[in-house]
């Protein structure tokens, strides 16, 4: 493998980082390839696409909350090249250290007049459902990019156990789009449990939901409690139906690969699995029962 | 420079486990000089092949691999054929003829299908090794039924003491289970409660649980001729199958549902904590009385 291919391998193996572990995997990758100058340059884009993707949570500064890395947080590149985030929760901006995980050289930012009111509204009441079902959860809510009269809720709950050799992350992100009235979303479950070991759960949930012309036509603050009502519901159903899933992965798939006992319920008689004949050829060609 | 091959095993246990032929590949590339310690220290799923010879299915790993041929343990022939693959020797064999035809009839008693395999080899020590390979696959036919895949690899050493042998045994099972859930095959029964407000939404998704767990054990067994390696391999892997099941089954339907529920908490959290508020009052007011 040439330095390029090494790089690219490097990267591909952060990107596969489970949840809380980028810093072992980056250390274990460093140790591998043993040339920081070009792991370092080269690595960089991967660790940002890490980051974005998996909605990396920063202590916004200034502020006593956590907001949402991602790529609907990021703001358009200075003149000066520099890329900003924006934490729309405080209106404020600033620089992201990709490797550290920090946040610097905070800024104001304007938020827009006009999609401002609903915005604030959606975040109100994620922020009530944050606190109603989940642990350790951080939530943005955005103004999208895209276009107007379009928010980007996503939401991201972390719980890192290393002591006991696990790791877990919820990632939840709902475009609601009040042009065509429909909220699009998506759930991201991952867990690790690695104590002598490596289990990983994976889960994938793409949704889609026309809104009810009833709820569109609401005040923003009224519409967006019940925008959050069908989300609360529908991701509640959502972990219910993960018991199901499990359930029959535990009783059909699991089962059918393996019995617990045989169909005797009884351990084998490994006497008789072996077989008179062949244990007793066997038994000859040592000559230990030569005799008898 | 055991440092690096830590740091590959360490990175292994890490990254998913559905991605490791992939992996281990790419590691390979960036070390070559350690592919013999990586291909001996990390699990990659059995793969499957058909003896030329009998038509009969067995199990490829890196115990019964010379180059790149891997041997058969119905015919004993390399597949590509090799003049001078290693072989065990005319006793060894015998033995490993019997190991594979009762490992065969273990297979059928506790997975009622798929391929076994077993392999011998002879130690510097007098003593002798071997692997017992099993995998069964389920194939879904159709999308959303649920796919899996169960491969278990028992690795033992043995040295006879007298009338006694000692067993080392590592055992490492691999499962992988995948669900695939679409609006298609819950359409009729989430018709008969929509979300109430007469929207409704459209879901699809994938729930995959993928992993491998390793375990070890060491145990004296009575021998009185060479077969009794057989059946005691025999007890010890079947005893170390069954712990390892219940094992998985705690881990993947147990341990990664809880860590999902302590993320997210189906029962209102704010409620519980005003109900706790509450109690806290009431206990303070009788208290005070």
């Amino acid at each position: 493998m040439n330095a390029t291919e090494r790089i690219e391998a490097a990267c591909s193996f952060l990107l596969q980082s489970p949840p809380g572990e980028i810093n072992d995997v980056l250390n274990d990758v460093r140790n591998i390839i043993s040339d920081d100058d070009s792991l370092h340059e080269g690595v960089l884009p991967a660790l940002k696409e890490y980051n974005l993707s998996q909605f990396m949570t920063v202590d916004v500064p200034g502020t006593d909350h956590q907001s949402i890395v991602s790529e609907a947080a990021r703001v358009a590149a200075t003149q000066e090249g520099q890329e900003r985030f924006i934490d729309p929760r405080s209106k404020t901006s600033f620089l992201f250290d990709h490797l550290s995980l920090e946040a610097s050289d905070s800024q104001p930012e304007e938020p827009d007049a006009d999609s401002e009111p609903f915005r604030s509204a959606l975040e109100k009441a994620t922020l009530t459902y944050l606190a109603a079902h989940f642990h350790d959860g951080v939530t943005s809510v955005f103004s999208s990019k895209e276009g107007t009269n379009q928010f980007v809720i996503q939401v991201v709950a972390n719980k890192y156990n290393p002591a006991n050799y696990w790791a877990g992350r919820w990632r939840s992100s709902y475009t609601i789009d009040l042009n065509e009235n429909m909220v699009r979303g998506q759930v991201l479950v991952n867990v690790h449990y690695y104590e002598q070991g490596n289990v990983q759960l994976s889960t994938t949930h793409t949704i889609s939901l026309s809104l009810p012309a009833a709820i569109v036509t609401s005040s923003p603050s009224s519409s967006a409690s019940k925008i959050l009502a069908l989300i609360e519901n529908e991701e509640g159903k959502y972990q219910e139906s993960l018991n199901d899933t499990y359930q029959e992965m535990g009783e059909k798939t699991f089962k059918g690969l393996r019995r617990a006992l045989p169909l005797t319920r009884q351990k084998l008689d490994w006497d008789k699995v072996l077989g008179y004949k062949l244990g007793a050829e066997l038994a000859s060609s040592k000559g230990m029962f030569g005799g008898s | 420079m055991g440092d690096l091959v830590d740091s590959m095993l360490d990175l292994m246990r890490r990254l998913p486990p559905t991605r490791t032929e992939e992996n281990v590949t790419a590691l390979i590339g960036i070390c070559p000089e350690y592919a013999d310690d990586l291909l001996g220290s990390v699990d990659q799923p059995l793969k499957l092949r058909t003896d030329r010879a009998t038509g009969k299915e067995y199990l490829a790993c890196d115990y019964n691999r010379d180059g790149e041929s891997y041997r058969s343990p119905w015919s004993n022939e390399y597949d590509p054929p090799l003049d001078d693959g290693t072989i065990p020797t005319p006793k060894l064999r015998k033995l490993e003829i019997a190991a594979n035809e009762a490992f065969d009839t273990y297979r059928e008693m506790y997975f009622e299908g798929g391929a076994s395999s077993v392999y011998l080899w002879d130690l510097d020590d007098g003593g002798f090794a071997g692997v017992v390979l099993l995998k069964k696959t389920m194939t879904p036919t159709t999308i959303h039924e649920p796919s899996g895949s169960w491969d278990s690899i028992h690795v033992f050493e043995t040295a006879e003491r007298g009338r006694q042998a000692h067993y080392k045994l590592t055992s490492t099972v691999m499962l992988q289970l995948v669900t695939r859930k679409g609006s298609d095959s819950e359409a009729e029964e989430k018709a008969g409660n929509g979300s109430g407000n007469g929207s409704k939404w459209k879901h699809e998704g994938e729930v995959s649980l993928s992993g491998s767990m390793t375990r070890q054990t060491e145990q004296d067994w009575p021998i009185l001729d060479s077969s009794s390696h057989i059946t005691n391999t025999g007890r010890m892997i079947e005893d170390m199958e069954i712990k390892m099941r219940n094992l998985l089954q705690e881990v993947y339907f147990g341990k990664t549902r809880d860590i999902v529920y302590d993320l997210r908490s189906v029962d209102d959290l704010e409620k519980a904590r005003r109900q706790i508020e509450l109690q806290k009052e009431l206990v303070g007011k009788l208290g005070k009385r």
